[in-house]
């Protein structure tokens, strides 16, 4: 029990405690928010500026009687009102007034006509065009093509540079980035690959923990404490050490560019069987001495009465052994060829997705997303029997 | 139901003494037997080993007529209750109860009614789909006791099992495992330290000293008849006063002299202890229950078997006053160990415990003649220990 403390001064510093954490929680929140919110955009949407947290889809209509089937809505700096773009494809030229006076104007590209008199200037053909009704003398600068717009009320046609207008645009994520990515970036496949490997190292290395474990705990044999030992010392010897000499155990075993080299190495936990070891410890020995003297044998006891009471430490050895098996890299990048893409995991994929030649930043962050969900699942569902009663409460 | 017997039964510990040392006990048919002894007297070693918890160093022990040295312990057909109750804290009580009889494929349906019947004789039914830790202590006891009756076994093992309760629960606790198992007729075994529960629960009671068997007998003997010092000490509350004396024997008259105190031992007690007579000239332990002294006008005795003491404390307990004194003398030891754990070796004097009648009034630091009813008092050898009989 606490005891709540009262005055100005204590609720200055909770509030100060609260908008600290606050300020934190916020500070590590924000880049997951960006994934996201990021995942969820067009690809046209992720640079616009300001930047926005939101996705935002371009606004468009649909209207059979008008032709109108999800044509854009634009903005024009200039004019007023809502506008649909009905035909991006229309040639339009760049005239600038001769004298350099005016200023440019945009139209038709074929709108000028070609004045009589062969008048040179800078040698451009000069056209007369119509300016609010006035005919003006002006050359051609630049052909390009622009887009026919219409009202959205409907009304008079115009032409105008496409660059000119800004889209409208609204709430509109896009969720169709996933499917896209986990079908056209093999991403579906490396999901499957490493669900597989995930799930056959954590249940693998549960198992082995579990026996080794009880084992090291409550078995009398020969050597114990000296293989113990030895196999504490297995965990002080850094993965990168260990990499050549496995690689060439994987070579003679012909497991390179197969799925099984990421799985077997694994399955056999030293940190796994020490955190079990550890809990069977503290689990009181007359439980188990009642359980023999119930006829139990040593296997009905450990499933029956060690593995239930040892679930926190299952937990955690299951959570800690998934985000190693789903996040592993840097081993999958040695021994999966990279050519083969039916051999692909999560990891892999994403750092070829994210490479020097993309350009779907969208798809990046939709995979980002999918390979970050599961561990989070994991840990959310797990987090409940961290925090569970320790075995001891059945006594006294 | 089986009888139990422990021939020449030793238990060593790698590179320690005995734990046990080649103990010889039968526990008949049916027989409530209690092993009681201060801490690491070996009495629940003894008790591990019948269980198959230990393993036996020496000697052979059967239950019925089979040898069961060798016999894992869920094979010698026996349960046993725990000081700690070891219930499995992730089953239900009907689980805990149940969990022998799913382990011997029992019939379902007949497991079902065994483990009513026997929530239903310990008062458990509305208790049977909880867990452990929803119970309390006196619960959790009976869960435990539910689970060795269950299965109707051939010995009951119990390890302390009234320890962990409060005093008031132990009382009630204590009458319901007599009846329980004066009912059941099932041999028990049951480890203790607190001689009350030695006293009142056992058919009878196995004394262990250091793993050596001291004496067993049924409660009542123990106490009036202890086969050596270290019973007579032990067992009763407060317990014995133990004087070292001098033993001079004139003309058949035994007298002992202690301290400044000079006292002439009754007929009886040479009669119970004839051995007296040949100690002329030597030191004796004499040994007086509290219960064997009385305030001088209380009684009718002669002025050479009355003591006079100045008390340290008295403890009025209502019925009767528990008077604390001190004699001059070194205090007794056997083997080097105190008898009374709780008395200062290195104090000069002995401190006698007189319990007298509630109706007097006795202040601290009063001089008060205590009569001695020597007839009924204890005279041990101070070497061996052995009564002098």
């Amino acid at each position: 029990m606490s005891v709540r403390r009262k005055g100005p001064r204590a609720t200055f510093v909770r509030v100060g405690t609260y908008a600290l954490l606050i300020a934190v929680a916020a500070l590590v929140v924000f880049p997951f928010i960006v994934a996201v919110s990021t995942s969820m955009k067009r690809n046209s949407d992720i640079f616009t500026y300001p930047p926005s947290l939101v996705p935002r889809a371009e606004v468009t209509v649909s209207d059979a009687e008008r032709a109108l089937d999800g044509n854009t809505v634009y903005d024009f700096a200039e004019r007023d009102g809502s506008w649909v773009l009905v035909d991006d494809d229309i040639p339009l030229a760049v005239f600038a007034p001769v004298g350099g006076q005016a200023d440019d104007v945009t139209l038709a590209a074929d709108a000028g006509e070609r004045t009589g008199d062969i008048m040179v200037v800078d040698g451009e053909d000069v056209f007369l065009i119509d300016v609010d009704g006035e005919a003006v003398e002006a050359t051609r600068v630049r052909l390009t093509v622009g887009g026919l717009f219409e009202p959205i009320d409907g009304g008079d046609q115009i032409v105008e540079l496409v660059s000119a207008a800004t889209p409208q645009r609204e709430f509109g994520p896009r969720f169709e980035n996933f499917p896209q990515v986990v079908n056209e970036k093999n991403l579906g496949r490396s999901l499957t690959n490493t669900l597989l490997v995930t799930i056959a190292v954590v249940i693998g290395q549960i198992v082995t923990s579990i026996l080794g474990g009880y084992a090291f705990a409550r078995i009398d044999f020969k050597g114990r404490d000296k293989i113990f030992m030895l196999y504490l010392g297995s965990v002080m010897i850094p993965f990168v050490v260990l990499i050549i000499p496995l690689f060439q155990l994987m070579l003679q075993l012909d497991w390179t560019d197969n799925l099984v080299a990421l799985i077997i190495p694994f399955v056999f936990s030293a940190y796994g069987t020490f955190l079990m070891r550890q809990f069977f410890l503290g689990i009181p020995s007359e439980i188990e001495e009642a359980a023999l003297l119930d006829g139990a044998s040593r296997w009905k006891i450990l499933w029956r009465v060690m593995v239930p009471l040892a679930r926190p430490a299952i937990a955690a050895l299951a959570t800690f052994g998934f985000l190693y098996a789903w996040n592993s890299f840097f081993w999958p990048l040695v021994i999966i060829n990279s050519g083969n893409p039916d051999n692909g995991l999560l990891t892999l994929t994403l750092a070829t997705l994210g490479g020097r030649s993309s350009t779907d930043t969208n798809l990046v962050f939709a995979g980002a997303v999918i390979a970050m969900t599961p561990p989070i699942l994991v840990f959310l569902f797990a987090q409940r029997y961290f925090v569970e009663n320790s075995a001891t409460s059945g006594l006294k | 139901m089986s009888a139990v017997s422990f021939s020449g039964v030793s238990k060593r510990y790698k590179d320690g003494p005995k734990a046990v040392d080649s103990l010889d006990l039968t526990i008949n048919d049916g027989e409530f037997m209690v092993f009681v002894g201060p801490s690491g007297c070996g009495k629940s070693t003894a008790l591990r080993m019948l269980a198959g918890l230990e393993e036996i160093t020496e000697g052979e022990l059967r239950i019925g007529d089979q040898v069961v040295n060798d016999l894992p312990p869920g094979d010698r057909d026996i349960a046993m209750v725990f000081q700690n109750y070891a219930l499995y804290p992730h089953m239900t009580v009907r689980e805990n109860i149940g969990f022998a009889l799913e382990v011997a494929k029992v019939d379902k349906k007949q497991a079902k009614k065994m483990i009513e019947d026997a929530a239903e004789l310990l008062g458990l039914t509305e208790y049977l789909e909880r867990l452990p830790k929803a119970l309390s202590g006196g619960q959790r006891q009976r869960v435990a006791m539910g689970r060795a009756i269950v299965r109707s076994p051939q010995v009951f093992l119990m390890d302390e099992p009234l320890s962990n309760l409060d005093a008031k629960l132990r009382v009630q606790m204590r009458s319901d495992i007599i009846q329980l198992q004066a009912r059941l007729g099932t041999t028990m075994v049951y480890v203790t330290h607190d001689q009350v529960e030695a006293m009142t629960m056992g058919h009878r009671v196995a004394v262990l000293r250091a793993g050596v068997l001291q004496q067993v007998a049924p409660p009542q003997k123990l106490y009036l008849e202890p086969a050596n010092l270290f019973v007579a000490a032990f067992i009763g509350s407060p317990s014995m006063n133990l004087v070292a004396s001098d033993l001079t024997v004139d003309n058949g008259v035994v007298t002992l002299a202690f301290a400044e105190h000079r006292v002439r031992l009754a007929a009886g007690a040479v009669e119970r202890y004839p051995g007296l007579l040949e100690r002329n000239g030597s030191e004796v332990i004499f040994g007086m229950r509290p219960e064997h002294f009385a305030l001088a006008g209380d009684i009718d005795v002669d002025d050479d078997q009355i003591i006079e003491v100045q008390v340290d404390l008295a403890e009025a307990m209502g019925a009767e006053v528990h008077v604390h004194a001190t004699l001059d003398v070194p205090p007794v030891s056997i083997d080097g160990e105190m008898i009374d754990p709780d008395a200062d070796s290195q104090a000069d004097g002995t401190r006698v415990i007189a319990r007298i009648d509630g109706i007097h009034v006795v202040a601290m630091g009063q001089r008060i003649r205590l009569a001695l009813k020597t007839h009924l008092a204890h005279f041990f050898d101070p070497t061996d220990g052995r009564p002098l009989r």
